[in-house]
């Protein structure tokens, strides 16, 4: 049994006319929402980045309720300094406002091992103009200090100068210009 | 409609809608300065956005803080790193040894020792994404999970990333990894979400020594802005691939790749 022409022609008009339609349904079943709005990408990952929760706050952030430290860190050297990198995230100190976390002190040589981390003269790598280094323990042979001294026994960790420039002006050094 | 339940609508809209206003400032505890100007306060048209990253490796002294940041912000796996500073010696036989312990999480602390020749030069490179505005990872993801932004950010899809890792090999940059708990590639954002309400990313806002600069191109006020239109030299990482990256390095020597 043969099939005329326009019968053949028919089978395939509605077969291409079914292919296509399925292929559409399943393009849309198989495509995420929002998918090619801007490009070959889902739109709504943009939002869903933008969502990711903060951890690091700003130094405003911090010194709204600490003070007495504001006026120290915003007077001295190291205003510079982001508070969170020494003590630690924001998010872990504070949670909708309110105090959940203690945020851990660094003591003794954990001190001086996180102010080398800047200050040290041995990397050979950090230039003069840029911060102050020192090379240890030949600073505190030249200081006359104690060898196992730490940095924040003379240095205040939130203004460095601050108690050395003190000392300067109570013993006249200023004035010498020494 | 009744008049009364008209008016009731009306009033319970405005109440909630005030309440969206304010409630989300609230609960971020994001009551602090705004850091890139022109970002609260208005819609978001992404469209209308283009940022610009500045690395100035002459004020870069290796402290690691912007590692540091970097791992507490996002929590990065151990080994893994989305931003890393190296350390470039440079000896007087031209010969350049390059290393990065931990990622510079740890700052570096002692000088090379393994190195016979006298140094000529030292100096500090902080690595992160290059946010190529011609991405290969973008060109190269076969699902749509890594896409460029209209504002200019290349950003992964988590739900839709399989973890075929062919991005990570395309990256020329290697700033891309897979990360070991959510089996999806991972890498630096400039930390879009931060960038969205107007602050910094964590790493330059921990920079001591405002080695990392970032701001809005669409800004003429911007430090960014006025260092790309001035006369001043910089040059992008591996300019011979074409991507044309976003970030760019200020005094990098040719040495750094």
């Amino acid at each position: 049994m043969g099939l005329t022409y326009r019968r053949r022609l028919l089978i395939v008009l509605i077969s291409i006319v079914v292919l296509s339609a399925g292929g559409l349904l399943i393009k849309r079943l198989l495509l995420p929402k929002s998918f090619g709005v801007y490009g070959p990408y889902r739109a709504d990952a943009i939002a869903e980045a933008a969502l990711v929760p903060i951890r690091h706050g700003t130094n405003a952030s911090c010194l709204k309720c600490h003070p007495y430290e504001a006026k120290i860190h915003k007077k001295g050297r190291h205003q510079a300094i982001s508070c969170e990198f020494c003590h630690g995230t924001f998010a872990d100190h504070v949670t909708d406002g309110k105090k959940s976390g203690t945020l851990p002190v660094k003591k003794e040589k954990e001190i001086t091992t996180l102010c080398l981390r800047c200050h040290n003269t041995e990397i050979k790598a950090r230039h003069e103009e840029v911060i102050k280094t020192v090379a240890m323990p030949d600073h505190l042979k030249n200081q006359n200090v104690k060898l196992t001294n730490n940095c924040n026994q003379c240095h205040h960790v939130h203004a460095p100068l601050k108690y050395i420039n003190r000392a300067k002006q109570i013993t006249g050094m200023m004035e010498a210009g020494l | 409609m009744k008049r009364r339940s008209f008016i009731k609508q009306v009033l319970n809209g405005s109440i909630a809608g005030s309440l969206y206003l304010v409630w989300p400032m609230s609960a971020n505890s994001l009551d602090v300065p705004e850091q890139i100007p022109g970002i609260r306060g208005k819609e978001y048209d992404s469209l209308n956005r283009e940022f610009a990253f500045i690395v100035d490796i002459t004020r870069c002294i290796g402290c690691g803080s912007c590692c540091v940041a970097d791992k507490r912000e996002y929590d990065v796996p151990e080994g893994n790193y989305r931003t890393w500073v190296e350390r470039y010696v440079k000896g007087f036989s031209d010969t350049i040894y390059v290393d990065s312990p931990h990622g510079g999480l740890d700052g570096y602390q002692t000088p090379r020792s393994d190195i016979k020749e006298k140094v000529r030069d030292t100096f500090f490179v902080p690595k992160l994404c290059n946010m190529c505005k011609e991405a290969p990872c973008v060109q190269v993801c076969p699902v749509g999970a890594t896409f460029k932004s209209p504002d200019g950010f290349v950003l992964v899809d988590e739900k839709r990333c399989v973890g075929c890792s062919y991005c990570i090999q395309a990256c020329p940059y290697s700033v891309r990894f897979l990360h070991p708990k959510k089996k999806v590639a991972d890498k630096c954002t400039w930390c879009y979400q931060r960038v969205r309400k107007g602050l910094l990313p964590a790493c330059v806002q921990v920079c001591p020594t405002h080695a990392r600069k970032f701001g809005s191109m669409k800004d003429e006020t911007s430090e960014v802005y006025q260092i790309l239109k001035g006369p001043g030299v910089l040059t992008v990482l591996r300019k011979e691939m074409g991507t044309y990256p976003a970030l760019y390095y200020k005094g990098a020597r040719r040495e750094v790749i």
